[in-house]
Formats: structure tokens, C-alpha cells, sequence
């Protein structure tokens, strides 16, 4: 208890010291000091509660509650100042409509009488989250100290806000602590909302023209989910009479027509946040900011409080056919139209963006199938997508600064320019995309759940399937770039920031620990989840798989940071250019006209079939359709029509 | 006996052949001769190849590709210079441009005469060049234990 | 016994036979080929042969990386035919074998040679093309058995190609891809006339490319074994059957090696996700609904 109180409490304290002292080396040392005091206190509330099978805690105070709501008004007041400022309309109508609806919760008379007695909780899920926000999330605020640095250096033009970007960060870490603790509906919305505030500010540091747009579709996009939100805060006030999270999914479970509302709002929600076709737009103008808010935004905070939030309710899912389905399908559509998209980029941000999308889809589809195989397989993917996409993030960002692109195609050879940095890379995407590491056994995991009879289901399958070719091809065709060895290339990897090596460190560390002890952590944290919610251990896939995966990790792993850095006997040649080289190595040979030409080969990046003027619009259109139908469907249910 | 004999790959390289000798090259491998019972493959890669048919004479142009082409090839190697072009310059011996033999460029262990060269010539010639292939390959493996 | 040791018994006993029962097969091909073409073809044992021939060659190469990349190929080939033959899981066979293609197309990639790197973008094209098919096979594969393990067609009363006719046809389409066969042949092939010949293995020489010619062999035991237990039963006749239907398969991929011209990729990877598309989901439907 004191614990949860001490990680909510402490990120906040650590914000506002970073606030107010605009010094670079206090700042360093508050960041680094307080990312690792968070760090260690989240593995210590792990293992405290190893194994949970749930914790109440009796936590309830008007105060709190009317902090709750001052807080709530604050972030719409900050909203429509923005909305002012900038004149954007459509900001400006959704703060209204926000701002109306808090004010109708807060004082329209319906909360009178419901009061949550158990204010905050932990159990097996909160454990895993809390692993994922306090390490991996800490682990990018030390790691942004370094790339800040380079940052101001390559952008002159930016005004310096470093101790308002810590601070920021820090703040989303507190609000994230909150809304895997909250049981409290009304806090986690508040909490909800400060991340969705928090990300805006964070996407629009460097006040560009383009970095402004990007954070106020940011904003109007997670504002429509937020008034979703505060639409089911309300209904679930005025009609259910409570606002415990805990006590809406047990009687949604017995009776799914009463939940139906508020459910297919929360799963709006949460479907927003979470980045879903066609709200996903947002996440992809969010690379504008600086990469360490990338990282964060992807891996351990914004996106996940969405899928959080998604598998929190699956329990409810597996007895709505209507929010089901139209979760399911969302989901598969954007898992394979986001994969298919990422085939056509060559933005490594946005490969990643797309890539982050798609696995998003994946989780929220698997929430809405909403069995104990779904939601094992969830949480894995949650897991080792938040270790392995903000590690690629932190790489691709520490390569930007060093290669001076971001582009794939000038990746080549980064083998050897960045000979660590290019293995790490390596591992984040093998850890994304290939068995036997930890995502696409949770993947497997994803299959072995929906093999029951079920429509949405088969669709589901269909959309998995081809989503998961299109995974293999832009994943593979990126490593390949990263492997390519020619000549000897001048190693540049020397002026990286030590605080940049050690994130990335943290994260190779997660990724390895995450796929060697996936069958130990399958028992010791996901498995007691299910078993409380579910009453079902449900492991979707035997530990004996599990261990076989794991020994095929480790082998791979050496060989990656192992084998690969030794010589070889063999005699070194040249490659094949048809007998006319100039300079094998470089890849120069003699053409027709006696002149040098050099051989080079680019990626295929498929545009004219896989390309976003193709598959945006389609994708955008199909999915609004089916959350038109699904609210269509849950409203009509409200007045009696049973479907 | 080394397996180097049993499945000789050859590339096929023309120089500057009338395509005579080509023709007759490709003529091996069909049904009235078929060279594959040999185990003879035609690779089209010198990385995979271990006999080097050169057809036509060496010129000024195509010299460092007959080096290049043959310094990739991996040991043990053969050539086999396939018809009078490619063993002496033939009629184009005093061309302003030719240069010779293929013997100018690269070192050859079996000349195969003719205009155009018989296939039946050839296949003489490919397994004579397996006898030579089998003494490289020896001492190859001997400098391959000796380096152990 | 246990699951694990089975296993290995598995891996150990497939990296014995499957090179043999590969190389047999690799021969027979080449001397069918050959009839049809009206010649008399290599000897029987010629794949052999040129895989002796080839260890006995110099060691050369041009990185430092590539023999690596092709040794883990090979392995995790010969653990992926391991779990399957020794009854485990189809789903872990299925990843392990693309984990497999990765390392081949990294080999490729690995020497940044045109022509190695141009097999290896096609190479992936491939696994895109064929991967939604396999995928589908897995589940058809549960779905008729209850289980994932092809151990489990033991304890079935007849061959479970009658409930999953649908994926045994798209799997005989994407076999062609799979066994690196005309018309689908794109990023390396067989046959001397091709426009781009050995593509992704243009850099490989002497060890590594018999590595690759054995993981080749043992590949297509595998991918026949895929076809095989469609047929297999707990009655021991069934054994033979499906011994026989892929010895016929892959007369069939022989005959369609020789007699089509390679496509386009465009032409593969529509043709291939579309018979997937239709024959998986239309199976998939018939043994829901029924």
C-alpha cells in the first residue's frame, strides 16, 4: 500500500523538483537518481506481490475525489487555452463537450451516493505493468539525458524546455502508476487524462509548425475517447451505481446486456488510445517529437494505459457478442492493414510506428476474444513488445544522431559503422518478429486462442495470416540491411552517451531475461492472473514449448553477440560482379562506357500495392464502420432491442 | 579418388568467339550428348564452378575479366581453352585488338583445338581436365591437413 | 518418456536420415528431369557427390559472417524436421523453419553483393507468399485433430485430408515455392537457364554451400512430410500411403518444374494468397460450421 502511494507520489515529486530546477547537471542527477529509485521501487512491489491473485485496498476521501475532478477540469481549461492560442475548432468543441460532461459528473447529482471503498488495488497484471512503467519507462527518461544533449546541438532553432520535457516525462509516469493501481473509475479517468494531456505537450516540444498539427490531432483524437470515457463514468454512476472497476467487471460478467453501453464506450476509449485504425494517425504524427518520447509513448506508456485498460475488460468481452466483435475486428484490421503499410515505409520511425500499431491491434483483438489463452497472450505481447520497440526506438534514435538519418536504406552497413548498436538493433527485431523469441510465441499463443468456432473469430485468422507474412517481410528486409558487411568501415560508434548505452543495455537485458525466462514468468505473474480472473491457469502453449523456445533464444543470442564478432579461417575474396570490378570493395564495377558505376541495391518497399494512399483510406473506413456498428448496435440494445 | 572428378561445374566464359564454339559448348549438354551423366553442370558462377571453359580469343577489353572470373574461382580450378580462338588467337592472332590465346591472361591446363570445336572434342578435353583437377585437389588437401 | 527427450531423439534421428532419404530424392530428381528432357541423366548419387566434392574445396568467403548465418540455417532445419517427425509441435515446426529461411536470407544479404541480395529480396517475397498458407495449415491441423502435435493423427480413424482437403490443396500450390521449383523458382534455382540463376546462394562457395545443399535436402523431407500426414492414421497401411502420395507429389512438382517458365513475383505472390485466402478460409468455414 505504502509502496503503490510511493510510486504514484514519487514520479510527481521527481516532475516538479525537474520543473523548477533548470540546471543540466542537477538535472542529470535528479533524473538518474530518481529513474533508478523508481526503477528499483516497481521490481521491489513486484516481488512483494509475486504470484497475486488480487489486493484490495480500502483507500476513499472526498478530498481525493475532489482533486480527481479539479484535475480533470484543469487538463480541459489547459485543452482550451492550447485550443485559443492555436485556434483549432475542433479542439476547442471537444473541450466543451469534455468540460460539460466532467462538469455533469461532478456536480449533475450522479455520483450521489456511490462511493468506492476500495480505492486502489494490485494483482498480477498491475505487477507486470508496473515492471514494464517503472523499468522500461525510467530506462528512456535516463537515456533521453544523453540524446536532449545531441538534440539541442543538431537543432539550434529549438527553444531549450529541457526541464519542462523531464518533467513531463516524469508526470506520465506517475499518471501511468496510477492507472494500473486505480480501481477507483474516477481516478483512472483522471489519470487517463493526464497521459493523453501529458503525450500532447510532450508531441508538441519542439513547436514546429508540423510538431503543433501532430499534437492537436494527438489531442482531438484522445479527446473523442475521453468523453467516451467520461460517457461510461456517467452511465456506470447513474445506473449501475458504482464506479469501482472492480465490482462494473463482475456484474458485467453476469449481465452483459447492462454493461453493454458503457463497455463499447470504454473499449472507444481504450481503442483510441491505443493507436486503432482510424484513430491510429496519431501515433504516426507523434514521431515528430524528440525519439525518447517516441519510445516512451510506444512501449510503456499512452498506447499501453489503452490496452491496459482492453485486457482489464476482456473478462466482459467474453460475455458481449456485440463489444467482442467489434473489438475483434478493429483489432485484425489494423494488425493487418498496419502490417501491410509498414511495408511500404522506409522511415524507420515509422516502420516502428506502424509495426507498434499492428502488435496493438493484435493485443486489443486478443482482449476482445476475451479468453484466459487470450489474455495470457496479451500480456506477453505487451511485455516483449514494450522491451523490444523501445529498445529499437532508443537505437534508431542514437543511429539518427550518428548517421544523420533515419531513413532504412542508409542503414547499410551499420554493422560495422555501429558494430554494438547494430547487434542490439538485431535483437529488438528478432525479438519482434521471429520464433523462437518471446513475440511471436505470444503470437502463437494468439492462434491457439481463437480455434474455437466463432465468426469474428475466422475473420480474425484470415487477417492474422496475411498480417503476419507482411510482419516477416519488413522486418526481415530490415535486418538484412543491418547485416550487410563490405570493406572495412570506420567504426563512429565511440561518441554515443554512456546514459544512452545503459537504457539500451536495460533493454537488451529485459529482452534477453524476457525470452530465456518466458516459461517462469508465464507461471510466476501471468498465469495467477488468469487464475483470478478466469479461475483458469490457462497457458496457452505447454512449458515444455516454452522451454524449447527458450534454449533456441539463447542459442541465437550467442551467436548474435558471440559468434558473429570472431574471424573466420576461411581465405577472404571478393564478391561476384560479372568479372569487371574496379573497386570490389566497394561494390564498384566498370560499365559500358568504360566509366565506374557503383552496384547498389534497395529494399523493396512495394508502394504502388502496399502504399498508405492505398490501404489508409480503405483501413480507416472499414473500421469506423464497424465501431459505428458496434455503438449502433449497443444503443439500440439499451432501449430493449436484444440482437 | 577425390569427389572433385565425379562433379566437375563448369562456367562457361566466350571471349571474343564467333559463337561457334558456344554453340557447340551448349551443344554438349543437350539429349544427343548430355553431359550431365558426368555430373557435369553448367553454374554460370565462378564461386560454384570448378572448370573454366574459355571460348574465343583474349582482347584488350575482356583480359581482365578472364582474370577476374578465374581469380574467383575457388581452388581447385581448371581450364580448358575450348577451340583454336581461345588457344592461340586462331585467324584473329594479329587483329589490332587481340592479344592471344587465353593462355595470355590466365594459366591453361587443357587446350582443346577445332573451328568450331566438336562437342565430342570438349567432353575429351573436360575429362582430361578432371585428371588435373584430381592432382590440385590432392595437393589442396595436403596443404589442408599440413595447415591443420 | 519425456517430451524434451523425444524431441531430441527426433532432431538426432532427422539429421541422420533426412540427409540420406534428401539426397536419394535430390538424385531421382535429377535423373527424371533428365528422362524428361530425353537424356539419360547423373548417377543416382550424384547429389552426394557434389556435396563431397564441395567440403573438399577451399575455404573462402566473403565475410567473416556468412558461414555462420548458413550454419544456423542448417540447424534450426534440422530442428524444425526434429519436432516435427518426432511427433511435436506443427505450430514450433512451422516457426522454426522460417526462423531457418531468415538466417539463409541474412547469409545473402550479409555479403551486400548485387546478385545475392537481389535472391534475397525475392527469397522474402517467397516466405510472404507462402507463410498465410502455412499459417492456415497449422490451424487446419488443429482443427481436424484437437491438437497441434502430429503425433495426434495416430489416434485418428481416417486421414484427416477429408476434413482438411482445402488446406491440402493450397499446401501442394505453396509446395512449389517451397521446394524452390519452376515457376516459383525466383530466388534460386535449379536449372542453368533461369534469368538470374543461383541468386541468393551467388557468394556461397565450398562448405557453406554444401551446408546449404543439405539443408535443401532436409527441407524437402520436411515439407513432403507436411503433405504426408494428411494421410497418416493409426493404422500402419496408412504409413505406406502417405509414403506414396509423396513420392507421386513430388513426381507431380518435377513435372511442373519442367514444364512451366518462372513468373513474376507479382504473379506469385497474388496466385499464392489468393488459393490461400479461398481454400483456407472455405475450409476453415466447412469444418466450423459442420
Amino acid at each position: 500500500m505504502e509502496l503503490i502511494g510511493f510510486l504514484i507520489c514519487f514520479p510527481l515529486i521527481v516532475a516538479l523538483l525537474l520543473f523548477v530546477i533548470n540546471n543540466n547537471v542537477a538535472r542529470k542527477i535528479i533524473t538518474i537518481v530518481g529513474g533508478i529509485v523508481i526503477g528499483v521501487a516497481s521490481c521491489v512491489l513486484c516481488v512483494t506481490y509475486l504470484g497475486t491473485s488480487g489486493v484490495y485496498f480500502n483507500i476513499s476521501s472526498e478530498i481525493l475525489d475532489g482533486i480527481a475532478i479539479t484535475i480533470d477540469l484543469a487538463i480541459t481549461a489547459v485543452v482550451i487555452g492550447f485550443g485559443l492560442k492555436y485556434k483549432n475548432v475542433l479542439a476547442l468543441v471537444l473541450a466543451a463537450i469534455q468540460l460539460v460532461l466532467t462538469l455533469v459528473f461532478a456536480f449533475g447529482g450522479v455520483t450521489e451516493g456511490v462511493e468506492v471503498q476500495q480505492g486502489l488495488y494490485v494483482d498480477s497484471l498491475s505487477v507486470l505493468m508496473t515492471f514494464i512503467i517503472g523499468v522500461i519507462g525510467s530506462g528512456i527518461c535516463i537515456y533521453a539525458l544523453g540524446y536532449m544533449d545531441d538534440h539541442h546541438e543538431h537543432h539550434t532553432d529549438i527553444k531549450d524546455r529541457r526541464s519542462f520535457f523531464f518533467g513531463i516525462m516524469f508526470l506520465f509516469l506517475s499518471a501511468m502508476f496510477l492507472i494500473v493501481f486505480a480501481n477507483n473509475m474516477d481516478w483512472l479517468f483522471t489519470a487517463w487524462e493526464v497521459t493523453t494531456l501529458c503525450s500532447f505537450l510532450l508531441i508538441g516540444y519542439d513547436q514546429t509548425e508540423i510538431a503543433i498539427a501532430n499534437s492537436f490531432r494527438q489531442i482531438i483524437m484522445n479527446m473523442v475517447g475521453g468523453i467516451a470515457f467520461a460517457v461510461a463514468l456517467i452511465y456506470c454512476a447513474a445506473f449501475l451505481g458504482t464506479l469501482s472497476l472492480n465490482q462494473f467487471i463482475a456484474i458485467g460478467q453476469f449481465y452483459s446486456g447492462l454493461v453493454l453501453v458503457p463497455l463499447v464506450c470504454l473499449s472507444l476509449a481504450g481503442m483510441t488510445k491505443a493507436a486503432q485504425m482510424p484513430f491510429h494517425s496519431w501515433l504516426l504524427g507523434a514521431m515528430v517529437a524528440p525519439t525518447p518520447t517516441s519510445a516512451l509513448l510506444h512501449s510503456s506508456t499512452m498506447v499501453k494505459a489503452g490496452v491496459f485498460l482492453l485486457v482489464k475488460l476482456a473478462p466482459l468481452y467474453a460475455a458481449s457478442f456485440v463489444a467482442s466483435t467489434m473489438v475483434i475486428l478493429v483489432g485484425g484490421v489494423t494488425f493487418c492493414l498496419c502490417s501491410f503499410l509498414a511495408i511500404s515505409q522506409t522511415n524507420a520511425k515509422r516502420v516502428l510506428a506502424y509495426s507498434t500499431i499492428a502488435n496493438l491491434g493484435l493485443i486489443v483483438a486478443c482482449a476482445g476474444i476475451g479468453t484466459a489463452e487470450a489474455v495470457w497472450a496479451a500480456c506477453f505481447l505487451i511485455m516483449f513488445h514494450a522491451a523490444a520497440k523501445s529498445l529499437l526506438f532508443l537505437c534508431v534514435g542514437t543511429a539518427e544522431h550518428h548517421i544523420g538519418s533515419r531513413d532504412i536504406e542508409d542503414m547499410d552497413l551499420l554493422f560495422e559503422r555501429m558494430p554494438k548498436l547494430a547487434r542490439f538493433m538485431m535483437l529488438g527485431i528478432m525479438v519482434m518478429f521471429i520464433a523462437p523469441f518471446g513475440m511471436l510465441i505470444a503470437k502463437w499463443g494468439v492462434l491457439v486462442s481463437i480455434l474455437y468456432a466463432s465468426l469474428p473469430n475466422i475473420i480474425f485468422l484470415a487477417l492474422l495470416a496475411f498480417g503476419s507474412a507482411a510482419t516477416f517481410m519488413f522486418w526481415a528486409k530490415w535486418l538484412g540491411k543491418l547485416s550487410g558487411i563490405a570493406g572495412t568501415q570506420k567504426d563512429i560508434e565511440w561518441a554515443c552517451h554512456p546514459s544512452e548505452w545503459f537504457a539500451q543495455g536495460i533493454m537488451v537485458v529485459l529482452c534477453v531475461l524476457g525470452c530465456v525466462l518466458m516459461p517462469l514468468v508465464s507461471d510466476a505473474v501471468v498465469c495467477p492472473y488468469l487464475y483470478s480472473t478466469f479461475g483458469t491457469y490457462g497457458a496457452a502453449i505447454s512449458s515444455d514449448n516454452l522451454w524449447i523456445a527458450a534454449i533456441c533464444s539463447v542459442f541465437i543470442i550467442v551467436v548474435l553477440f558471440g559468434a558473429l564478432n570472431k574471424g573466420t579461417k576461411a581465405k577472404k575474396v571478393d564478391i561476384y560482379l560479372s568479372g569487371v570490378s574496379v573497386d570490389n570493395a566497394e561494390r564498384m564495377f566498370r560499365n559500358s562506357l568504360t566509366g565506374s558505376t557503383e552496384a547498389t541495391a534497395r529494399n523493396w518497399y512495394m508502394d504502388n500495392w502496399f502504399g498508405e494512399s492505398r490501404l489508409t483510406m480503405p483501413g480507416n473506413v472499414v473500421s469506423t464502420a464497424i465501431i459505428v456498428l458496434g455503438f449502433a448496435m449497443a444503443i439500440l440494445g439499451m432501449f430493449g432491442f436484444v440482437l | 579418388m577425390s569427389f572433385a572428378t565425379k562433379s566437375p561445374w563448369v562456367i562457361h566464359y566466350d571471349g571474343s568467339s564467333c559463337n561457334g564454339c558456344d554453340i557447340e559448348v551448349l551443344a554438349a549438354l543437350t539429349p544427343a550428348y548430355d553431359v550431365e551423366r558426368f555430373g557435369i553442370i553448367n553454374t554460370g558462377n565462378p564461386k560454384h564452378a570448378d572448370i573454366f571453359l574459355v571460348t574465343g580469343s583474349v582482347n584488350e577489353r575482356n583480359i581482365d575479366v578472364v582474370k577476374e572470373i578465374y581469380d574467383q574461382m575457388v581452388e581447385p580450378k581448371v581450364v580448358v581453352a575450348c577451340g583454336t580462338c581461345a588457344c592461340s588467337g586462331g585467324v584473329f592472332h594479329d587483329c589490332y585488338n587481340v592479344i592471344g590465346g587465353v593462355d595470355k591472361a590466365i594459366p591453361v591446363d587443357v587446350y582443346v583445338p577445332g573451328c568450331a570445336v566438336r562437342p565430342e572434342a570438349i567432353i575429351d578435353a573436360v575429362v582430361q581436365g578432371l585428371a588435373v583437377l584430381e592432382e590440385k585437389s590432392k595437393v589442396l588437401q595436403e596443404r589442408k591437413k599440413e595447415g591443420k | 518418456m519425456s517430451t524434451a527427450l523425444i524431441t531430441i531423439i527426433g532432431i538426432i534421428a532427422f539429421a541422420v536420415l533426412a540427409p540420406v532419404l534428401g539426397c536419394l530424392l535430390a538424385g531421382l530428381d535429377r535423373i527424371i528431369t533428365a528422362k524428361m528432357q530425353g537424356r539419360v541423366g547423373p548417377p543416382l548419387l550424384q547429389p552426394y557427390y557434389d556435396v563431397r566434392k564441395l567440403i573438399e574445396k577451399d575455404n573462402v568467403s566473403v565475410n567473416s559472417t556468412e558461414g555462420v548465418y548458413i550454419t544456423c540455417a542448417l540447424v534450426f532445419t534440422i530442428i524444425a524436421g526434429g519436432i516435427f517427425f518426432s511427433g511435436g509441435n506443427f505450430l514450433l515446426c512451422v516457426f522454426v523453419i522460417t526462423l531457418s529461411a531468415l538466417f539463409f536470407i541474412m547469409a545473402a544479404y550479409s555479403t551486400r553483393s548485387p546478385y545475392a541480395e537481389l535472391g534475397a529480396h525475392r527469397e522474402i517475397v517467397q516466405v510472404m507468399a507462402y507463410e498465410p498458407m502455412v499459417l492456415f495449415l497449422c490451424v487446419g491441423f488443429y482443427l481436424a485433430t484437437g491438437s497441434f502435435n502430429t503425433s495426434s493423427v495416430f489416434y485418428m480413424n481416417q486421414p484427416i485430408l477429408f476434413a482438411t482437403w482445402g488446406f491440402f490443396i493450397g499446401l501442394v500450390f505453396v509446395l512449389t515455392i517451397k521446394l524452390r521449383k519452376s515457376p516459383f523458382d525466383l530466388s534460386y534455382s535449379h536449372h542453368a537457364h533461369q534469368e538470374l540463376v543461383k541468386g541468393i546462394t551467388t557468394e556461397m562457395s565450398g562448405k557453406t554451400l554444401a551446408k546449404v545443399e543439405v539443408m535443401h535436402w532436409c527441407e524437402n523431407v520436411l515439407f513432403l512430410g507436411w503433405c504426408g500426414i494428411f494421410f497418416v492414421t493409426g493404422n500402419w497401411v496408412s504409413l505406406i500411403v502417405a509414403v506414396l502420395v509423396c513420392v507421386v507429389l513430388y513426381l507431380f512438382e518435377i513435372f511442373i518444374d519442367n514444364n512451366f517458365a518462372r513468373v513474376k513475383w507479382q504473379v506469385m505472390l497474388k496466385s499464392a494468397w489468393a488459393v490461400a485466402l479461398v481454400a483456407g478460409v472455405i475450409n476453415t468455414l466447412v469444418l466450423i460450421m459442420l
